[in-house]
């Protein structure tokens, strides 16, 4: 035997699927795998599957369940609070135009490479990183009526703010310009990422084209940014309709007249405050299949996105 | 569908912890002798330490019961106590809620501990008939039937009143035992509410009443209610209600004692009593550890009487209950006993400053010691004895009903929609969530 075909069928053995090598490591990647699976089966698909079956239900929390068709659903129809809490869900999805818009322009200017850019990163970064319960309670203070910072300021220039938080009209504004503050710098960082990420080839092409800024912006920056708007834009409304730490930290009843009460918050009351576990099911099932609706559509709307330049 | 993760998350953590305590109590049981029974409970700093203590004593007497403990704070503890419950891993003993009981009493979670509670011994007689009685239930209404709980305390919501700023103003002090009329009542709120440093600005208001704890005192007194005494008809478009809520928007809209119009929250009106600039204070028994520290003196008065000439207020409760599912029930039982009437538990409760006694004598003893403040700490007797009422929603099926009441209320405040006007539109409103409630517990009551 050569050295050669030693070598061949060495090679052949460690490929080979009875090779110990082979089934150890097989067994490894397995192992890695089944653990994210379990805990999607337990922590999500199982529940999951319960929802859908408890949605059906007049179940509350505690008992037996009774088997009730379309009732909850029906039920939810006639709900002016289910409505109600949903439309101010969408609401405060405001702020996601408003926060992208905002981390785009700032994400602009820190990647002109200004000094202290490091700095500012860092500073837009840390309400990202803390905790939100935290952040709520700094705000609810922040807002408040008589003492809030708010206020003080709007003071300052002469102007007598409300009081944030129990005005029916300043309730939402309030609590959408916290959200864009805390998720600012989140975005801006990925918003930083892919500027700094468009080569520099594209601007020195457009400048010999005589392009000005605003056409490099618009057929280079932009466009290239498409894929990191896309999946901001979807995270953020998944997230969205899913807002509660904020709202039941800053209005625990759902501020004046319900109005920041969003709809993750009305099914938490439900379910665990008035014992209607089925009903809360069931509405649970509904922003499912919105939050699902809206995230093809965007899909759909945005198929043609990648890096190709118009 | 994600918050069926959250959800989920919080169930199946809390599970843990307590499938930790039940693997605990496994395992100690082994040797027949030493067992555990979890117990779960809430409140503040002071009351955690305190009830820690108590449990201690209990396991001195208890030498082969373990009690392992869960504490959560106040907001959390319904969400997780039912995350236990759907997930069948009920504490063997834990508080009860008021307005619960009749849900967990139908649904079979709470054990009936009549038998148990008598044959030890205990003299119910002197318990506060309201404490005991809020755990008394035949499936249908609360008040009468077996017992499910204990009274871990009764709440009595006192008025206060800063005694140091009536003396340097030279009001005379209100009587303890005669109330204000309403009208003397906002007589003397005005001549205390004034521009104490000569800014401009008025600094010192007499009232700060958050609409949530303070307005049953002026419904009630005047006549008026939420509901008829079976619960099944929401009351409150009558003229006397109309009236009380009327008079409690005016303080802010009319009278002008009641700091900054768009203010409601309490959280700052507390402050500012606490801060001194504050005449009138609701006082429960779990303030006094706090307010006792307070740099003014003060004291307890009768809430102020409108047309029935009678002062009125609310007693909560919370209860002590044991599940149904529990393996130690002998011990269980008595560590519910332990907590609600004994003694020595009740000694190291009181002297925290988080409760009043449980045992009548015993409270008797507190209010007339001399040494201790407030004063006038025989109001809270008085009030959980003879005039103070539960809760509106305390023996509903559930409170949702009566939150809308209170979530839609603050236009009222703000002087914006009239009493009558308000109560007009929301009766119907509430009229069908309490009707709802009331279908819910039929349909559970039946089985």
């Amino acid at each position: 035997m050569t050295e050669e075909t030693v070598v061949e069928k060495k090679k052949k053995t460690f490929f080979h699927h009875d090779s110990k090598l082979y089934r150890d490591e097989h067994r490894a990647a397995l192992l890695m795998i089944v653990l994210p699976v379990i805990g999607f089966t337990i922590f999500t698909l199982l529940p999951l599957i319960y929802s859908i079956f408890a949605s059906f239900t007049n179940w509350n929390g505690l008992g037996e369940m009774t088997f009730t068709g379309w009732r909850n659903f029906q039920l939810m129809m006639k709900d002016n609070y289910f409505w109600q809490t949903l439309g101010n869900t969408f609401y405060l999805m405001l702020g996601i135009p408003i926060g992208l818009i905002l981390s785009f322009l700032l994400a602009s200017a820190l990647s002109r490479g200004l000094k202290g850019t490091t700095f500012f990163r860092v500073v837009y970064y840390i309400p990202v990183i803390s905790s939100l319960a935290a952040i709520a309670i700094m705000w609810q203070w922040a807002y408040n009526g008589d003492y809030g910072l708010v206020n003080q300021v709007l003071a300052l220039v002469g102007i007598k703010g409300p009081n944030w938080l129990q005005n029916v009209h300043t309730v939402k504004p309030a609590i959408i310009a916290m959200s864009v503050w805390k998720g600012l710098g989140y975005s801006m960082l990925l918003y930083l990422a892919a500027i700094q990420s468009v080569p520099k080839s594209f601007y020195e092409a457009a400048d010999l084209d005589g392009a000005n800024a605003f056409q490099k912006f618009k057929n280079i920056t932009w466009p290239m940014c498409r894929p990191v708007t896309f999946f901001l834009i979807i995270t953020n409304v998944i997230g969205g309709s899913q807002i509660f730490t904020e709202i039941n930290i800053m209005t625990p009843t759902g501020g004046p007249e319900y109005s920041s009460a969003t709809i993750v918050w009305y099914i938490w009351q439900k379910a665990f405050k008035n014992f209607q576990m089925g009903y809360a099911s069931a509405m649970s099932m509904i922003l499912g299949i919105l939050i699902f609706i809206i995230t093809a559509l965007q899909f759909y709307v945005n198929r043609k996105s990648d890096y190709k330049l118009s | 569908m994600k918050i069926w993760k959250k959800l989920g998350l919080v169930a199946l953590s809390t599970m843990m912890v307590l499938g930790m305590a039940a693997c605990g109590s496994k395992s100690s049981s082994s040797d027949s002798k030493k067992h555990t029974i979890t117990f779960m409970y809430r409140g503040g700093e002071d009351e955690k330490k305190a009830y820690g203590q108590a449990i201690k004593q209990f396991e001195k007497t208890h030498k082969n019961v373990n009690v392992k403990i869960i504490v959560t704070s106040a907001d959390n503890y319904a969400t997780k106590l039912q995350a236990a419950i759907s997930g069948n891993k009920v504490p063997d003993v834990f508080y009860i809620e008021q307005n619960n009981l009749l849900a967990y009493v139908n649904n079979g979670v709470l054990k009936d501990i009549s038998k148990e509670v008598k044959k030890s011994n205990i003299d119910l007689d002197n318990v506060w008939s309201y404490g005991v009685n809020s755990y008394r239930t035949n499936g249908k209404t609360v008040g009468k039937g077996p017992l499910y709980g204990l009274p871990k305390d009764v709440g009595p919501m006192s008025l206060g009143y800063n005694k140091t700023m009536f003396e340097k103003n030279n009001i005379p002090l209100p009587d303890k035992d005669k109330p204000y009329t309403w009208d003397q009542f906002i007589e003397v709120s005005k001549k205390l509410t004034k521009d104490t440093n000569g800014d401009g600005k008025i600094d010192q208001y007499a009232t700060g009443f958050n609409v949530n704890w303070s307005l049953q005192a002026f419904v009630w007194s005047n006549g008026g209610d939420w509901t008829n005494k079976n619960k099944t008809k929401v009351t409150i478009n009558t003229p006397q209600f109309a009236e009380a809520l009327q008079y409690f928007a005016d303080f802010q809209n009319k009278y002008h004692i009641t700091p900054s119009a768009k203010e409601s929250q309490s959280l700052d009106t507390y402050q500012r009593w606490m801060k001194g600039e504050l005449a009138f204070f609701p006082v429960g028994p779990w303030d006094l550890s706090t307010y006792n520290k307070l740099k003014f003196d003060y004291d307890l008065m009768p809430w102020p009487a409108g047309k029935t000439g009678k002062s009125a207020t609310y007693v909560g409760s919370l209860g002590i209950g044991v599940s149904n599912k529990t393996k130690y029930s002998q011990d269980a039982v008595e560590l519910a006993e332990y907590l609600s009437t004994n003694k020595k538990a009740q000694k190291t409760l009181v002297d925290a400053g988080v409760q009043i006694p449980n045992l009548k004598n015993m409270a008797q003893t507190w209010a007339d010691d001399k040494s201790l403040k407030p004063a006038n700490r025989e109001e809270f007797l008085q009030i959980v004895n003879d005039y103070g009422r539960a809760m509106p929603a305390a023996t509903t099926y559930n409170s949702e009903w009566y939150d809308v009441f209170m979530t839609d209320i603050q236009p009222v405040l703000d002087g914006k929609v009239t009493a009558k006007e308000y109560v007009k539109k929301e009766q119907p409103k509430m009229q069908t969530k309490l009707d709802a409630a009331n279908q819910q517990l039929k349909a559970t009551a039946q089985k």
